[in-house]
């Protein structure tokens, strides 16, 4: 399977009479724009805003992150999600980089959404403050979840996919900057060329908790819950296979943006025929009942056996309850006789004591950490919100609360926050960004 | 640097003497005072006093002492606290652990110590103080002592964070996220300990589990008639006066008490034996302790001659809130003393 991306470098971003990409500026036809969003009835009110790194704003709260792009021959960047089924992967896909569009309730959040700081001390924590990022804010008619701390959040995040493939079109007839070649050849294919490099899957467990419709990851529009794990192409997550869920609390997240670029499988790539010979992408899912959770980790265990990998590297989107799919995953594989690396964060609590994992082993012997979701952080006022600042004390953002006997509420009267790094947009990066680690103090 | 600090020592370090006057109470006397010094030669602030105290008064009247050495504090002013070093004894380990455990709680300061890692203080209080690894004995004073106080002027200037593995203290089970210094990403990372733990080369998980020490179950003994058995608890049974002053949690010592002789152990009424275990509710071990210690039944079976002879002594200590390691050495020295008696079989009982 073969994907070239071509590369389109957004250096500017500004509102203009006609949407367009010339010489790294987007321009962007808000009216126009605005319509896409619009196509949904249940959009009831919408507006779009320019965010750059080191623009005074805070943006509360967050529930979607998307990469604009562009199917060549107009193909839905999202099969199975906001098109026809068709094969994600192959062919030719256009990307406008360094730059997101963000989906941002005008008003309601909820346990899955979170924030991200633009500049100053709260901007490290998030990846999505060093993009250039389009922010939709937005609010629907969706009624029956307006209250619920659990929220779909359909309408938003859908109109946040058309809102990219609309921008996407921008680049439609242009020569990309630059060409990615992603290309791993049929596996039996590679015997003789690769044979001294071991054989390396990444097992991927999307969140797919919720049993009921509307809250999981998909993959090709099929709820990840309903599925067991199955060998994909690195290019299909790579090219819009997967769309990201609305469930998990927010730092444990994985954006569609973040299925887009996924750095673990950019990293393999970049070793597949140096060190290692990369198999691809065993996509598994995380259970609610023991015996799931044993059978996926068995699957996986089997599929990486089958194909003769010796080495492995898992990442679990969440943390508590799923890190128990998370360790039988790792033990399964290291029984198996496979070497393998998990990819997670930590839940130590507020003062660092608590078991970091809620299922450990000591088969998992190697263990990449991403940050603490309990980590209280404090950050001083915004100079502009961009959402509604109360929705993480009042909604019920895993980060927020509406009031604290020793740390008070959340959102303070002069518009500072504290707050836990669980309500950080995506800010644990277990997709391969973060930058933090966990240590002992 | 314009800092204060006060130092505990205990009564040979503070040159008040040796074992002798190791009943000596806590005292507070102006400057750096014996060993005290050591700690003034690399601090770069004052040590304006130092608290010396005979480790066994702070043994046995370890409440009194820390009331005593906090009021002591109560007006003066100062930036951090320093505890021995300890090097490996124990006793006076226990005591910089237990006064800078609540100088820390007092006064919001850093406390800072040195123990060996057989010092028992250490696994006792590292969660509660900053230690660092030292020495057999006295004679690494200035190095134990250099380390404690670089420390001290590094977190009284500087806004940290304080790693364990960069600065060297005993990790403390205090887990924090820490963005890397060099960005390195969460997938180079992945991807380096993969190649690593791949081609057999050592790599360090972010997130080491701990071992669990398993012990395998002994096989059965098919015949106990001739068998000397003794039984060790932790359920905190011991004579009413609780002469070892074991502690009701997170316990430290163990005692042994003779039984030769007895039917049943007598209870607490009868001025035998009561339990000081802080982890249930005391009524009906208090009312039988036999229930928790079953002398009266084993008393039968040897009657009975199921069992050869019940062993002169039982072992007994308090296992609420105990650390595993503080379990594991007290279970080593029971052990042995067991052997040395001649002990063949032991019947272990839990509350």
């Amino acid at each position: 399977m073969k994907l070239e991306l071509g590369n389109f470098p957004v250096k500017e971003i500004e509102f203009g009479e006609q949407t367009a990409y010339q010489d790294g500026t987007l321009t962007i036809n808000k009216e126009e724009a605005l319509s896409v969003v619009y196509e949904d009835d249940h959009i009831i009110d919408a507006d779009l805003k320019i965010v750059e790194p080191g623009d005074e704003v805070r943006l509360v709260p967050v529930k979607e992150a998307i990469e604009p792009r562009y199917r060549e021959g107009g193909g839905p960047v999202f099969p199975g999600v906001t098109g026809e089924l068709m094969q994600a992967g192959e062919g030719q896909t256009k990307a406008l980089k360094d730059m997101s569009v963000l989906v941002v309730g005008k008003h309601w959040g909820g346990f899955q959404d979170g924030l991200i700081d633009m500049a100053g001390e709260g901007a490290k924590y998030t990846y999505f403050s060093r993009l250039k990022n389009v922010v939709l804010v937005a609010d629907t008619d969706e009624e029956f979840e307006k209250r619920e701390q659990q929220k779909k959040n359909r309408a938003l995040r859908w109109a946040g996919m058309r809102l990219s493939e609309y921008l996407g079109r921008a680049v439609k007839d242009l020569e990309p900057e630059e060409v990615q070649e992603l290309e791993l050849p049929p596996i039996a294919d590679r015997i003789c060329e690769l044979e001294d490099l071991p054989g390396v899957v990444l097992v991927l467990q999307p969140q797919s908790q919720m049993e009921e419709d509307g809250y999981n990851d998909l993959s090709y529009g099929w709820d990840t819950n309903h599925m067991l794990p199955t060998l994909m192409h690195p290019n299909e997550v790579l090219d819009g296979a997967m769309i990201s869920g609305s469930f998990m609390p927010c730092s444990s997240k994985w954006s569609t943006y973040d299925f887009q670029n996924f750095p673990l499988i950019r990293k393999l790539y970049e070793e597949h025929g140096e060190t290692l010979n990369f198999l691809g992408v065993i996509m598994s899912n995380l259970n609610v009942s023991l015996e799931e959770k044993e059978r996926s980790a068995q699957f996986v265990a089997q599929i990486a056996s089958t194909l003769g990998a010796e080495g492995a590297i898992v990442a679990e989107e969440g943390y508590g309850n799923p890190d128990a799919d998370y360790t039988a995953c790792l033990v399964a594989l290291e029984e198996a006789g496979i070497d393998t690396v998990g990819v997670s964060n930590e839940a130590t609590g507020r003062d660092g004591t608590s078991q970091p994992l809620v299922a450990m082993d000591p088969k998992a012997d190697a263990l990449v950490s991403t940050g603490n979701v309990s980590e209280l952080i404090e950050l001083p006022p915004m100079e502009t919100v961009i959402g509604e600042l109360e929705a993480l004390a009042r909604d019920g953002l895993s980060g927020g609360w509406e009031d604290d006997e020793e740390l008070g509420p959340s959102v303070r009267e002069d518009g500072s926050i504290i707050m836990e790094n669980n309500a950080m947009f995506c800010g644990d990066g277990v997709t391969g960004w973060s930058t933090k680690t966990m240590k002992e103090f | 640097m314009d800092k204060k600090a006060i130092v505990y020592i205990n009564q040979f370090f503070g040159q008040v003497g040796g074992e002798e006057a190791a009943d000596h109470p806590p005292e507070i006397k102006e400057g750096a005072v014996g060993a005290a010094q050591a700690l003034a030669a690399e601090f770069a602030g004052d040590i304006t006093h130092t608290v010396i105290c005979g480790d066994n008064f702070m043994s046995s009247n370890q409440e009194e002492a820390t009331a005593r050495i906090l009021e002591m504090l109560e007006d003066i002013d100062f930036d951090i606290f320093f505890a021995g070093p300890a090097f490996q004894a124990g006793r006076y380990g226990n005591a910089c652990g237990a006064i800078g455990k609540a100088v820390k709680e007092e006064f919001a300061v850093p406390v800072i110590s040195s123990m060996n890692e057989e010092n028992p203080g250490g696994e006792m209080f590292k969660k509660d103080i900053y230690i660092f690894p030292g020495g057999r004995s006295g004679a690494k004073m200035r190095e134990d002592a250099k380390k404690m106080a670089e420390f001290g002027n590094e977190i009284l200037t500087s806004e940290g964070p304080f790693p364990a593995d960069e600065y060297g203290f005993y990790k403390r089970g205090i887990r924090h996220q820490y963005f890397r210094p060099d960005e390195k990403t969460a997938a180079e990372r992945a991807l380096d300990m993969l190649l690593k733990k791949m081609k057999g080369e050592e790599y360090t998980s972010e997130l080491p589990i701990p071992e669990v020490d398993r012990v395998d179950i002994a096989p059965a003994i098919e015949d106990l008639s001739q068998v000397k058995v003794a039984l060790v608890s932790s359920g905190g049974i011991v004579p009413v006066g609780n002469p070892d002053r074991i502690q009701s949690a997170s316990a430290t010592r163990w005692g042994k008490y003779n039984i030769a002789g007895m039917d049943r152990l007598e209870n607490r009424a009868s001025e035998g034996f009561k339990t000081i275990h802080a982890g249930f509710d005391p009524a009906a071990a208090d009312e039988d302790p036999n229930r928790v210690v079953p002398v009266d039944a084993l008393r039968k079976f040897e009657e009975e001659g199921r069992i050869g002879k019940l062993h002169d002594e039982f072992y007994v200590t308090v296992g609420t809130g105990t650390t595993v390691g503080e379990a594991a050495r007290m279970g080593q020295e029971i052990a042995e003393d067991l052997k040395d008696a001649g002990v063949q079989a032991v019947i272990l009982t839990s509350t």
